[in-house]
């Protein structure tokens, strides 16, 4: 399959997107709890994101205000933007999965959330996006078409 | 506040056990693979397994590969090659590896391994080569 050009900024400002807003549900929660609301929207915002990349709340930011402001600089790669596309997807089923578990089982929904922010952040400081290597597995075994 | 001490408590092991899980994995792989072989070559070479989504073959496995100069690397679709993969047991992306004249693999690197580690360890193959043909 062919490459795109992936703006990785973008990926960039989306993982940070996470990162800040499960941090400050986390840390926030144990002050004023209704902060835990935060969690499920972002489960949101990552599946709709996911589904319908126009609607991906942290890219559309980049997109339409830090890129034209010069905030954030553009980062071109030749890339395919599936592997991130699954791995956005993934982060918005395990926060959708915490969300169930915020009311009746904190400690779960807010470990599970708190990982996928460890996750983004590993990605985002690192590069290693542990999505992108399910993808690769998944598709090593022809459970998905990776290539 | 304990809700979240005890949540941080329990990622904080998830972590460290992922941790351990992919140092022993990686160990595993690699004890497994050196010594495994393909094709022999005039030089030492290197296998580099990537494919289509791995990003960070193109953003900083590739760049390092370029930065070794005149050296031999044979670019391997995992996915596409999956027999060959499977033989150095690879379980990542990007995966190296350094293979001696004769076809046989001397290190296996899982993940980025960036130019100096490279370099290192084709300077060994050929350090090995040498003294082969000084024997």
């Amino acid at each position: 399959m062919a490459t795109q050009v992936v703006d990785h900024s973008a990926l960039k400002v989306n993982q940070a997107g996470i990162i800040v807003t499960v941090l400050v549900a986390f840390v926030g929660s144990a002050f004023y709890r209704p902060l835990l609301v935060l969690i499920p929207l972002l489960a949101v915002v990552l599946l709709l994101g996911t589904f319908a990349p126009q609607l991906a709340l942290f890219k559309q930011l980049y997109f339409k205000i830090l890129k034209p402001r010069g905030i954030v600089k553009p980062r071109p790669v030749q890339d395919r933007p599936e592997p991130h596309n699954f791995a956005q997807g993934m982060g918005g089923v395990v926060l959708a999965i915490a969300s169930i578990f915020l009311l009746p089982l904190p400690v779960v929904g807010l470990a599970l959330s708190l990982l996928v922010a460890v996750l983004a952040f590993v990605n985002f400081a690192f590069g290693y996006c542990l999505g992108c290597q399910i993808y690769f597995q998944l598709g090593k075994f022809g459970l998905i078409r990776a290539s | 506040m304990s809700t979240q001490l005890w949540a941080l408590a329990v990622v904080g092991i998830v972590v460290l056990a992922a941790a351990c899980l992919e140092v022993f994995r990686s160990r595993r792989a690699r004890a497994r693979s050196v010594g495994a072989s393909a094709a022999p070559a005039s030089e030492p070479y290197i296998l580099y397994f990537t494919g289509d989504g791995c990003t960070v073959c193109r953003t900083h496995q590739e760049p390092a590969l370029a930065k070794l100069g005149p050296v031999r690397v044979d670019k391997v679709d995992a996915i596409a090659e999956r027999e060959l993969a499977d033989r150095f047991h690879v379980y990542t992306l990007p995966t190296t590896v350094v293979m001696s004249r004769d076809g046989a693999a001397l290190h296996v690197n899982y993940g980025y391994a960036p130019a100096p580690k490279l370099e290192r360890q084709l300077a060994e193959a050929r350090t090995n080569l040498q003294a082969v043909a000084t024997a």
